[in-house]
């Protein structure tokens, strides 16, 4: 069955051809359910395919055909515990909210398409996570950077959503130039882009200089891709997209492929470890400037769009810290609790008629229960509430920081902040959703969603608050499960036993203290009056955005207008035109030797000949 | 006489009886087209499949330690000549020949039901041509190429004026056939020098010229250098390389549209082999000799073929002059010796598919009866026959070496192997001019998608024979690009004995 393994990248690819060519007779409900299967399919063989990890099997290389064996680059997939798990989320959570979105994007003109790119994304993202060497990774990093560009313009009759979608690609180049320039650096010291003989031999061939190079290099598109400072601009404006592409491509799958290459690549990121400082210091800052900015959100998507880069850094900052099971589990653990978050709140939207700030919702709680409650589950979650999911996921990342000690305990610190910002923000958008007065408009009239999409929340609400029980520091369930993976890799370890419950006391206190002062601020009857200084300048996100327009965006254009109205017309264009002028006068020179006279043919030939005879003799020293 | 030396020559016997049985057929039957187009058919494929058995056998022939030589003379120990050879050389140069004749048989398909009853007389003559240019490329002795070129020659002289009723077609016929006999003189007498210089008329075997020259170091070099010179020429000449390229447009111009693409793209690969194969298999050790006029020949056909196709106004015109262009890229591969044979092989095959589709869409396209097939005709297909327009896009951008088409894998490994042998200054020409050649293609593409149509341009209808050859050669460009590797593998191991 293992030899199938590239049917988990061909169907959602089949079903993205289909749908994109026939999607119109295919028609709305079918093209949803067969959008569905195609995603659903991949995921029981990735489940069948994966049990085998769990009694200790092999890693598998699965060669399907040759593409560029000169540089190591074969269409071949690897199958081990790491990309396994990672396929197994996408495959999911994708199929899940696949299914919520049969519901959810009901009457859209576009369905058909809507669910061929939604496959689309899913093909790209299992190519991204199977890859067996960088250079079909790079094609999958790029696949998906081209669905959630679609995705996020799929309304793209508004104009936002247009230049979202194109903010979102153009800020992912930046990314996708330092990957690549880290590829062609691995090619370069390597002579080849295979993981397996890249991994083996770093050490051996990597100096230390060289091994920052690539792997700050590679984190320059992790930045990109999975939204860190400086480059996560693009997220919060990607809310455009329909609210399930934001659940799953702006949550859940396609922002962590930064965190997969980090932890896919750590031989590398182990030899620099100047490198690991910066990564891990910029997923410390990124977790709380970006969590800041959550909290002065009006829009319940953007505070679940600042919340995903803040989370994220959680992540990066695991894997720059080595702490790579830490830093897949909180991948996966959010997975699960940010696309229930996000399609929760994309139940609230559908039903307050698109309405999304959260300053004309209040008291939802007693027209929507299912939504409410499943919700709720996700809020304890991410909140980090004992013994929800991201309780033990984050603690462990939090162990980890104190555990490798020194400056890292600042880092630490910095995580235990964000914790209490986290759960702040969090009280703060379920109170104004679903507690207190009516604000909504008198003609809304709020409605439970169908079950196509109740059913996906109440699946992703048991996993967001179960899952994290595969990893407790009682028994590593998820460390065992993905050692071989990292078998090449020190990783950092939380301490004993005392050292951790004492640690998880402190997150728990702040926690606590974290949603007793949202409470304290808006469950209380009369709320706040959010104007002015920093609720300004946070619903402004700090005015990065302008200052990035001024900086960079504007000197860019005024280079770009010069290049293409000056440079390009009169230079290039000069050369090419030249270039055109010089051939065809050449030509009509020729031409004139094109008599049609049979007579001037033979001489020509007799000619020719003759200067072969000339070379010849003298070749043969007749002269 | 054994078994081998049966399969050594049954693709020409298939193609010979196939040929008989079309004129039996059209004498005995009234209204037979299906049934020439059925044995036609037939024959290509089972020469085709013979091929496959051959570079089979090749293998256990090599493996149980036999001759691959044919026919020699054992009687004679003096002599010893043998004729005909059978190895992974010949066996793939086949296989691509009898499959550019069916394509260019179900291009040409339309032009033999417009013939009536003369249309068994030109699937006769596509059969024997065919036959002839496999000939070339099996040849161990000079005497059988000779005669292989000139049985095509021949059946192409008459073909290129098939259509008699048109004066240019008569005009083609009778310039290609006088230009072609020259050339094919200058080749005669290039092998009668080779023969004067090395005492053999043939490549191989005891006392053939390979053999010589292991043997042999020739003190006064000067007829044997004649001889190079001379039979280079005379192949040149087929392959319309510059400056010997000048018939080409006139012939492709004239000529009938069906018969142009078998004929130019037929002729390059055999001639192009049957090079590989004197220089390669039996002048090796010459190469010093040869390689710097091959490298002329190449770059002066680049430059002529690419500028003066910049400037034509008549798209088969265009092509016959970017085919100048493509027989530089190839021969360019030549000067890496044994190693340019693959590129040589692959480029050859791609070029040579390429261009049956090519003119079966201008075919498809151009119902002129004057022939030729103005740029004018060619505005706004995407709109009058957008799968025509799409196909032809595909091919041009195959033939200008673009990307994700066999042309781009094709020109890369032939500037490769120029390259590291250390032909620099052809190479960087041979990019030079690409990038020219692109201005060239582009210009029918733009004309096909951006201009509109004219009020009273015809329908564009393809039968299903054309629309088929279109399919299988778009696929086959596509395909390669996508996955070369295949192909790539199997040129590594098709080298002249």
């Amino acid at each position: 069955m293992i030899d199938y393994l590239w049917l988990l990248i061909a169907l959602p690819l089949l079903g993205a051809l289909t749908l994109i060519v026939l999607g119109k007779r295919i028609g709305e409900p079918a093209s949803g359910w067969l959008a569905s299967t195609l995603v659903a399919i991949p995921f029981i063989m990735a489940v069948i395919l994966a049990v085998p990890f769990a009694g200790g099997a092999e890693t598998e290389h699965v060669y399907v055909f040759s593409w560029i064996p000169v540089i190591g680059a074969n269409a071949s997939l690897l199958w081990d515990p790491l990309s396994a798990l990672m396929a197994l989320i996408v495959t999911g959570v994708g199929g899940l909210i696949h299914i919520y979105s049969i519901g959810y994007m009901h009457g859209d003109d576009r369905y058909p398409r809507f669910f061929g790119y939604m496959n689309l994304f899913i093909g790209s993202m299992l190519t991204l996570v199977l890859a067996d060497n960088f250079a079909l990774m790079f094609v999958g990093w790029e696949l998906v950077g081209l669905s959630s560009y679609l995705l996020i313009s799929f309304w793209f009759s508004k104009p936002s959503a247009a230049a979202a979608g194109k903010k979102a690609f153009i800020v992912n180049r930046i990314g996708d130039w330092g990957f690549l320039v880290a590829l062609m650096m691995i090619f370069a010291a390597f002579g080849t882009l295979d993981f397996a003989i890249v991994f083996a031999r770093a050490g051996g061939v990597l100096s230390v200089g060289m091994a920052t190079a690539i792997t700050l290099m590679l984190f320059v598109g992790a930045t990109g891709k999975s939204a860190q400072l400086p480059l996560y601009v693009w997220l919060p404006d990607a809310m455009e997209g329909p609210t399930p592409v934001s659940a799953l491509i702006h949550a859940a799958t396609m922002v962590t492929a930064g965190v997969y290459m980090i932890a896919r690549t750590a031989a590398l990121f182990e030899l620099a470890p100047v490198s690991l400082a910066v990564v891990a210091t910029v997923g410390a800052l990124t977790a709380l400037f970006a969590a800041t900015l959550a909290v002065g959100q009006r829009d319940i998507k953007k505070v679940l769009a600042y919340s995903t880069i803040s989370q994220l850094g959680y992540m990066i900052m695991a894997v720059g810290l080595t702490a790579l099971t830490a830093g897949i589990f909180h991948l996966m653990t959010h997975a699960f609790f940010k696309a229930l978050l996000f399609l929760a709140a994309g139940s609230v939207i559908h039903a307050m008629s698109s309405e999304q700030d959260m300053w004309k919702m209040g008291g939802l709680r007693k027209y929507m229960p299912t939504t409410f409650v499943t919700m709720v589950i996700a809020w304890l979650a991410i909140s980090g509430v004992f013994p929800l999911s991201g309780f033990w996921s984050k603690d462990e990342i939090l162990g980890a920081a104190f555990a490798k000690g020194g400056w890292f305990i600042g880092l630490w610190a910095i995580g235990v902040i964000t914790a209490l910002i986290t759960a702040f923000y969090m009280t703060r958008l379920i109170i104004l959703t679903f507690f207190g007065e009516k604000r909504w408009d008198p003609d809304a009239h709020p409605h439970e969603s169908p079950s196509t999409m109740t059913i996906p929340l109440m699946v992703l609400a048991f996993f967001a608050a179960v899952i994290g029980l595969w990893n407790t520091p009682v028994r590593l369930g998820l460390e065992h499960f993905l050692e071989p993976a990292f078998e090449n890799v020190t990783q950092v370890h939380a301490l004993g036993n005392l050292t951790v419950t004492a640690l998880a006391l402190i997150s728990l206190a702040v926690v606590t203290v974290g949603i007793l002062l949202a409470y304290h601020r808006y469950g209380r009857g009369e709320l706040p009056a959010e104007d002015g200084g920093y609720w300004a300048a946070a619903l402004d996100g700090y005015g990065v955005d302008d200052l990035y327009g001024k900086v960079i965006v504007a000197p860019g254009k005024a280079a770009a207008t010069w290049l293409a109205m000056i440079f390009d017309v009169r230079v290039v264009d000069g050369i090419v035109n030249g270039l055109a002028v010089v051939t065809k006068a050449f030509g009509s020179s020729l031409r004139v030797l094109q008599t049609g006279w049979v007579r001037s043919y033979g001489a020509g030939i007799v000619a020719g000949s003759l200067g072969v005879i000339l070379w010849l003799l003298l070749r043969g020293g007749a002269f | 006489m054994n078994n081998a030396s049966f399969l050594a020559v049954a693709p020409e016997v298939i193609l010979l009886a196939g040929a008989l049985l079309v004129i039996i057929s059209a004498v005995m039957l009234e209204h037979s087209r299906k049934e020439w187009g059925f044995i036609a058919g037939l024959s290509f494929v089972v020469a085709m499949v013979l091929s496959v058995l051959q570079w089979r056998a090749v293998d256990t022939l090599i493996a149980e330690g036999n001759d691959l030589l044919f026919f020699s003379a054992r009687n004679l120990p003096v002599l010893r000549l043998p004729m005909v050879v059978m190895d992974h050389y010949s066996a793939f140069a086949g296989f691509v020949l009898f499959a550019v004749g069916l394509l260019g048989l179900g291009a040409a398909w339309r032009l033999v039901e417009r013939l009536g009853s003369r249309g068994a007389e030109f699937v006769t003559l596509v059969l024997l041509s065919v036959a002839g240019l496999h000939m070339m490329t099996m040849s161990a002795n000079i005497i059988v190429m000779f005669l292989g070129l000139e049985t095509a020659s021949i059946s192409f002289y008459v073909l290129a004026g098939f259509t008699r009723e048109r004066p240019e077609s008569d005009e083609a016929a009778v310039k290609y056939f006088l230009l072609g006999s020259l050339a094919s003189a200058i080749f005669v007498y290039g092998a009668a020098l080779l023969f004067a210089s090395t005492g053999s008329t043939s490549f191989y075997g005891a006392g053939g010229m390979k053999n010589f020259f292991v043997t042999t170091i020739l003190g006064e070099p000067g007829v044997l250098l004649l001889g190079i010179g001379f039979v280079i020429v005379g192949l040149a000449f087929k392959v319309s390389a510059a400056p010997f390229h000048q018939w080409a447009p006139d012939v492709y111009q004239g000529a009938p549209t069906g018969a142009v693409g078998l004929m130019a793209a037929g002729v390059k690969v055999a001639g192009f082999v049957a090079l590989g194969r004197i220089l390669i298999g039996a002048l090796p050790s010459q190469i010093d000799d040869w390689a710097p006029i091959l490298a002329i020949i190449a770059g002066l056909s680049m430059i002529i073929g690419v500028v003066l196709a910049a400037v034509q106004t008549d798209v088969k015109r265009l092509l016959a002059y970017s085919g100048v262009s493509h027989a530089g890229y190839i021969m360019m591969a030549f000067v890496a010796g044994v190693d340019g044979i693959g590129p040589m092989l692959f480029y050859v095959t791609v070029y040579a598919v390429t261009l049956v589709g090519a003119f079966a869409i201008v075919g498809v396209v151009s119902r002129h009866s004057s022939g030729g097939s103005p740029i004018e005709d060619w505005s706004g297909l995407s709109r009058r026959s957008p799968e025509m327009a799409w196909s032809m896009l595909i091919l041009l951008l195959a033939m200008g070496g673009i990307p994700f088409t066999a042309g781009f894998v094709a020109k890369l490994s032939s500037f490769t192997a120029a390259a590291s042998a250390d032909y620099l200054w052809l190479t960087i020409l041979a990019l030079l001019t690409t990038v020219v050649g692109l201005y060239v293609y582009f210009r029918i593409a733009a004309t096909m998608f951006l201009n509109a149509p004219d009020e009273d341009a015809p329908a564009i209808e393809a039968p299903t024979p054309a629309r088929m050859t279109i399919a299988a050669v778009v696929v086959t460009v596509v395909v390669l690009g996508v996955d070369p590797w295949p192909l790539l593998d199997l040129v590594r191991e098709a080298l002249p004995l």
